[in-house]
């Protein structure tokens, strides 16, 4: 009978447990904590039994499916766990297994450094790297890389992804930012802009690109007359319409144009391309990337009335094939000649195609110093005077 | 203008590539010795007093002195004029301007003019006279007269007919450029240095209005006013030739010489014009206004500009607004004191600013073989926001603007839209949609008449009007309907920035401009948050900061954590200081012109033997018949490193020019 009745017992406790787990469920996520009167008002345990009560949540906590904090605010206080993650506390072999499982567990999407694991449960160092050779042989947990912290060796629950900040969010894969994912991205969104803020269309062949500065007539003597310098950058007017010949080209969209794309729109284009297929890219990690394509100086935002675009800069000097085909071309061995890079080649100025302006020793140079223009290699190889400084004399670099 | 050692040593060495040594070693004296008599001239160069005499007259005859006597004194100050000696390396450009907006004989007086330096109206037409009779007599060459030679340098190889045809025809140039300001008046002040020149109108205006001393603010402030007015009349005494002639000119025929712009009248209607110019007072002497040439000179630049972000056909509109904007600007940076009241100014219009040029205006002015429908995209009309493209804007923009409107990305808000529909729908038929023009119009009535493709033609101009005020580097101000104007320190800080980005983005590559960029919109930035800003490796990014760092594009702050300043614990602040990377551009393009004016030296020196054989008579002028073929070549060589090398200071005066003057 005794025992009959405590079959009976452990049944009707069985009912009531499932009974209130199912409950606790119903009445918020994971991490929700329920305290005892919020246990209690369930309305499961009869007669509010507060004995009865504390049986069934002991037994749930032995059968790992309900976890025990205590809150400051509310004191004691419970949350459920989902069954299969109890089968697997269950299944552990011994508690420090159980211990290092559960305080991976609670870190959650941040993941937990080793150390940590070891000075908090005060175990010895060989005692957690066993458990967590277990617990990863098991496929529960596996380690992972924080870019916070990227020479900690950290542990994240198998089934958890890492949070954006451990992994430093789209721009990282394994902590390492993504420069390759980040270009192609860069190449792609840029190319959006390109074509929907510029036309395409097709414009007379300018005049072959005039020189600059060159030395007209003769010299007299030794000194020239100030005249035989020229610049000869002339302001002719532009092309006329009787010119023949056509090419393709960007041209700037009229003033007022109202669909310079927004980051929404590129956004949403983004996305229903899939290239971003394992990795969500949000509205705000593509205002990042059309920011540094800002910073980039390759577009600039507009205002028209109270929307925000971003249309291409210098749209004129924008190469017509497309980017992805360059670099297909490329594969294919085309155009190796010229630099990969998305937008308009950049101004120039005389001092970026002087020798100084890149010259390593300019601060030093000095006539009648070390480096000085008299001697000045640099200078020597831009003039293509470099055969005849070496026939002349053997030791060009060298102040005579 | 700042004289720094390169700057000065720069100068020295223009002065003697254009005028020789002689004269180069007296300016680099007193360049580096500053003010100076005769005597100490003498000693500090131990010339002959003969040699000093001459060479200071060759810098006196080129504007690259003042002198100053102070009454009584025995000797006269000498101070050099290191502004015009910059200027020097002006000379080709100034003249392809010329060429360009009057022409080749109006290029050759010039030429002339920055040639033999101030001249004598009366020995300029001597000399003209003396070059179109010797060409009329079909004599070979002409190397006897002086300047002859050289001033018809370019021309002589080609033919030999002169490109001023007679005396009045040069009168007639003589009158453009001085009405165009690019020549105006020496008077007895120009030679005294701007320092002088205060201190002779501040002597008088005391003399004369405040013998008892200046006492009281409101003393001062009337004390003040005096003086601009005395400097102003000083100023103006230069321009007394163009004044005269626009007293005498009928308003009728000074309409016709500005309506040519850019169009020289040399051709056969100019002759009935010339004869219509009054004839100069042979007794004047006149000079090249450099002040003025660089504000023609900025005006191509900034042309260039607007090529570089738009297009040709954008560019050619928008210097043909600059032109007509800047006929009576008289120097690129306006004196704040000085131009505050312009009281002999016939218009009141231009008393804050270069005034405004209207549609219309520009309309006329258009050559007629321009397309204005090229380089513009082309959009449905309902693409468009015509109330945001005809935006006027009344005011030049303030300094820090405030952020106006409320930042919402994205769509329009829906009573937006409405506004924008009222207020270019009412006139336009859905119809048309696939044949209407595109414009972002404001004259309305010819496109809902036609059905044509083609937009009219003022339609046309103001799209092209509007793109340049609505871009991001304020070329253009839209200030009233149908009239435009220019701001131009906006525009000069947006190609000054221009500049400096493409130096950075060629030196430190597109990262490099990208961090940069970063600082500038951000202000001080902490080093660790940058990576995140610019989507950088953290060890790429720093090396990258340390290397710009060390070129003066950016700059660091160290902010101590505590008191102790633990250099370890510290926060380092990344930021740019634009107008400290500017000025130090300014300062290595000034070096970078000195080297390349040093390297040519060094080559000069190196290949002694091959020029001294090209200045023997009998081999000028068929120098490739007459040396021996490993000289020729060697020669050849030569001239095309200093055709080379001289570019390339040209190139970098551009930048000089930039960061400097306009
Ligand atoms: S070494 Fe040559 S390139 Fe370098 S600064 Fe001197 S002259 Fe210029």
């Amino acid at each position: 009978m005794a025992t009959e009745n405590a079959a009976d017992d452990s049944a009707k406790l069985q009912i009531l447990k499932d009974a209130l787990y199912e409950e606790i469920r119903q009445h918020g996520s994971e991490t929700r904590l329920f305290t005892q009167k919020d246990l209690l008002d369930l309305n499961i345990i009869p007669n509010n039994n507060v004995m009865l009560l504390v049986k069934v949540v002991q037994g749930l906590c032995n059968d790992k499916l309900l976890v025990g904090t205590t809150n400051h605010h509310a004191g004691l206080a419970w949350r459920w766990r989902s069954r299969e993650e109890a089968k697997k506390y269950l299944s552990l072999p011994n508690d420090e297994t159980m211990m290092v499982y559960s305080i991976i567990d609670e870190a959650g999407a941040d993941g937990i450094w080793n150390r940590t694991i070891k000075n908090k449960l005060n175990m010895h160092e060989s005692v957690v790297k066993n458990c967590i050779k277990y617990l990863e042989s098991k496929g529960y947990i596996t380690a992972m890389k924080n870019v916070e912290h990227p020479n900690k060796k950290m542990y994240i629950k198998a089934s958890l992804r890492p949070s954006e900040r451990a992994t430093g969010g789209p721009w990282f894969t394994e902590g390492e930012l993504d420069t390759a994912f980040i270009q192609e991205l860069e190449g792609i969104v840029f190319e959006y802009i390109k074509t929907k803020s510029a036309y395409r269309g097709s414009q007379p062949q300018p005049a072959s690109a005039p020189k600059r500065g060159a030395i007209v007539g003769e010299l007299r003597g030794t000194k020239r007359a100030a005249a035989d310098i020229t610049n000869d950058d002339s302001t002719a007017a532009p092309s006329s319409r009787n010119s023949k010949s056509f090419r393709t080209v960007f041209l700037p969209m009229p003033a007022g144009y109202k669909h310079y794309p927004t980051v929404a729109e590129i956004a949403k284009f983004i996305h229903d391309t899939g290239i971003t297929n394992n990795t969500t890219l949000g509205e705000a990690d593509i205002q990042q990337l059309v920011d540094v394509l800002h910073y980039d100086g390759l577009i600039e935002p507009v205002r028209v009335n109270r929307r925000k675009g971003y249309r291409v800069t210098r749209a004129m000097r924008q190469d017509t094939v497309p980017f992805h085909k360059r670099q297909k071309d490329r594969e294919a061995g085309i155009g190796l000649d010229q630099p990969l890079v998305v937008g308009a080649e950049p101004l120039s100025n005389a001092l970026t195609e002087a020798p100084c302006g890149r010259c390593p020793v300019f601060d030093l140079c000095e006539e009648g110093g070390p480096v000085s223009p008299s001697n000045c290699v640099y200078f020597t190889k831009w003039l293509d005077l470099e055969d005849v400084a070496t026939a002349a004399a053997p030791v060009a670099s060298l102040p005579p | 203008m700042q004289v720094t050692k390169p700057v000065a040593e720069l100068c020295t060495l223009l002065v003697d590539e254009l005028h020789g040594e002689l004269p180069s070693r007296i300016f680099s004296t007193l360049v580096n010795k500053g003010r100076s008599t005769l005597p100490q001239l003498a000693q500090y160069t131990s010339m002959t007093p003969r040699q000093l005499r001459h060479g200071l007259a060759v810098l006196v005859q080129h504007n690259l002195l003042y002198h100053h006597l102070d009454p009584g004194a025995e000797f006269a100050f000498y101070e050099a004029n290191v502004e015009h000696a910059y200027n020097l390396v002006r000379t080709g450009k100034i003249l392809e301007m010329v060429d360009t907006s009057f022409g080749p004989a109006a290029k050759d007086v010039m030429q002339s003019l920055l040639l033999s330096g101030q001249t004598r109206i009366g020995d300029l037409l001597a000399a003209y006279q003396a070059k179109i009779e010797q060409a009329n007599k079909k004599v070979g060459t002409n190397d006897t007269e002086e300047f002859d030679g050289e001033a018809n340098g370019v021309n002589d190889d080609s033919k030999n007919e002169p490109v001023v045809k007679s005396t009045a025809h040069l009168n007639s140039i003589l009158c453009r450029l001085i009405e165009a300001e690019l020549i105006d008046v020496v008077h007895d002040k120009t030679f005294e240095s701007p320092a002088d020149v205060l201190k002779i109108v501040e002597k008088e205006v005391m003399d004369k209005y405040f013998p008892n001393g200046v006492k009281g603010n409101k003393a001062k402030a009337e004390f003040q006013q005096r003086i601009a007015e005395g400097l102003r009349k000083v100023r103006d005494e230069s321009k007394s030739l163009k004044r005269k002639l626009e007293q005498n000119g009928s308003a009728a025929k000074r309409r016709k010489l500005f309506s040519g712009l850019g169009v020289a009248t040399n051709g056969s209607g100019a002759q009935q014009d010339e004869e219509m110019d009054p004839a100069l007072d042979p007794k004047q002497v006149i000079r090249v206004n450099y002040e003025k040439c660089l504000v023609d000179l900025r005006n191509r630049r900034l042309v260039q500009f607007a090529t570089d972000m738009f297009g040709e056909t954008t560019a050619y509109v928008y210097g043909i607004l600059l032109k007509l904007l800047t006929k009576d600007i008289p120097r690129c940076r306006l004196d704040p004191v000085l131009d505050s009241v312009d009281d002999d100014d016939d218009d009141d219009s231009k008393k804050k600013g270069p005034g405004v040029v209207t549609t219309d205006q520009i309309l006329d002015n258009l050559k007629t073989s321009v397309d204005l429908s090229l380089g513009i995209g082309k959009a449905e009309r309902h693409q468009i926001s015509s109330r945001a493209a005809n935006k006027v804007q009344t005011h030049p923009p303030k300094k820090k603007r405030l952020i106006a409107e409320a930042e919402v990305d994205g769509e329009a808000s829906e009573d937006e839209k409405e506004d924008d529909e009222s207020s270019e729908g009412s006139d336009y038929d859905s119809n048309y949609e696939e044949t209407k023009p595109n414009g972002a119009s404001g004259i309305n009535g010819a496109n809902g008449v036609t059905h044509e493709r083609r937009m009219d033609r003022p339609t046309q101009l103001r799209q092209h009007l509007m793109l340049l005020a609505e871009s991001t580097q304020n070329f253009v101000r839209h200030c009233g309907p149908n009239e435009w104007t220019v701001d131009f320190e906006p525009v000069m800080k947006a190609l000054r920035e221009a500049e400096l980005d493409s130096v950075i983005e060629r030196t430190s590559g597109r990262q490099g401009l990208r961090l940069v960029r970063i600082l500038r919109a951000k202000g001080k930035l902490d080093e660790k948050a940058l990576p995140n800003v610019a989507l950088m490796r953290k060890s790429e990014l720093q090396q990258k900061m340390l290397e710009m760092q060390t070129a003066g594009f950016v700059h660091v702050q160290e902010v101590p954590r505590d008191v102790k300043a633990d250099v370890k614990k510290s926060f380092f602040l990344w930021y740019c200081d634009v107008e400290k990377s500017l000025s130090r551009l300014l300062e290595t393009s000034y070096v970078t012109m000195l080297h390349c004016l040093q390297v040519l030296e060094a080559l000069r020196r190196k290949e002694k033997d091959v020029l001294q054989t090209t200045k023997r008579t009998d081999v000028r002028g068929r120098e490739k018949d007459a040396m021996r073929k490993e000289y020729y070549e060697r020669y050849a060589r030569f001239l095309a490193c200093e055709r080379k090398l001289f570019a390339q200071v040209m190139r970098l005066d551009d930048l000089v020019s930039v960061l400097r003057d306009f």
